[in-house]
């Protein structure tokens, strides 16, 4: 049986510093490599260009944003990992994901010396949700997954709504002319 | 079967979790660690409440007060630090304790037929009868008895 208490705590850990951006969402802080942030805007600069998305079944996410010709999905970071209500003021836009995170604020970037997986206890949502955890001046930040807020299932879903709802703009503006 | 081995078969720990007294094979137990700071941060485990962190380590901190009954006293929060077994692999995790351990040794004794799968015998000190824990039996306890729980709620 293998048994990873046993094992040396050094060699459990993914040992690679790296540049991790600090947030917060209802004064809960998280953490996301750099690498995987494109950008940081204020939620104020993108409210022209954001679009409203019908999907009941998805809470989550209730906006959209176009880059570069392609479409993000923005998805609300508290609904997502079921904190209280807040008032985000920025979006984080992923790279390499369709994905943009609606965040209360940045705390800082920071050097991290290593992700530590997350303990075999937790069996949950969370394994998605998060890398592992890093510890950093005294405390244990969970490190976000970004492919863990949106499953090709949901994106397939919002693909489906956004097509719908694109559709319907055009309707009314045909309507309105 | 050395008289080392036998001895740490034989050896318990006797410590308070939520109102219960109750023990715990002492070969389980790894240290009594201070009421170092509990980090919390959103999850979907259930018994989990957060980790510390002990000798460079990140441990899990399982309330194990919810099983047995009563909270966990908000003051003095030492953690019992012990190894659990999760699917195939085991690792560490802590139990918040009041800091009252002591050490028995006696034979444990199979559970009565009624006890919950947590408890994995009895064991006689002096006059008194201890639960001996099955911390792995813990979660899934918890787990099943809140999804009867949560059943019970829906159909009322």
């Amino acid at each position: 049986m293998k048994s990873a208490g046993e094992q040396d705590p050094k060699s459990r850990r993914v040992r690679r510093p790296e540049t991790v951006v600090l947030f917060f969402v209802a004064n809960q802080m998280f953490a996301i490599a750099a690498d995987n942030v494109q950008e940081i805007r204020s939620t104020d600069s993108l409210a022209g260009s954001a679009s409203e998305i019908e999907n009941p079944e998805l809470p989550k996410v209730r906006h959209t944003i176009e880059r570069g010709r392609r479409t993000y999905y923005v998805v609300n970071a508290g609904a997502h990992f079921s904190l209280p209500v807040t008032r985000p003021a920025l979006v984080l836009i992923l790279r390499q994901f369709r994905a943009a995170l609606l965040v209360d604020r940045i705390e800082r970037m920071a050097d991290i010396p290593a992700v530590h997986p997350l303990p075999i206890a937790f069996t949950g949502d969370e394994r998605r949700w998060y890398r592992g955890l890093a510890y950093l001046d005294d405390s244990v930040i969970p490190v976000v997954e970004p492919t863990g807020f949106l499953t090709p299932e949901e994106f397939q879903r919002l693909d489906r709504a956004s097509v719908l709802a694109a559709s319907q703009r055009e309707t009314e503006k045909a309507v309105q002319a | 079967m050395s008289v080392t081995d036998n001895v740490r078969e034989n050896s318990f720990v006797l410590l308070q979790i939520g109102n219960r007294r109750v023990a715990l094979p002492a070969g389980l137990v790894a240290e009594l660690a201070p009421p170092v700071r509990l980090h919390v941060f959103p999850h979907t485990s259930k018994l989990i409440s957060g980790v510390i962190v002990r000798r460079g380590r990140i441990v899990p901190v399982y309330e194990a007060a919810l099983v047995l009954g009563g909270r966990s006293s908000s003051s003095q929060r030492f953690y019992l630090i012990a190894r659990w077994q999760t699917g195939n692999a085991s690792d560490l995790g802590a139990i918040p304790v009041n800091g009252e351990c002591e050490l028995a040794t006696g034979e444990m004794q199979p559970p009565a037929m009624d006890r919950p799968a947590y408890v994995a015998g009895t064991l006689a000190v002096g006059e008194d009868s201890f639960d001996v824990m099955n911390l792995d039996a813990f979660v899934p306890y918890y787990s099943s008895a809140a999804d009867e729980s949560l059943g019970a709620e829906s159909r009322s």
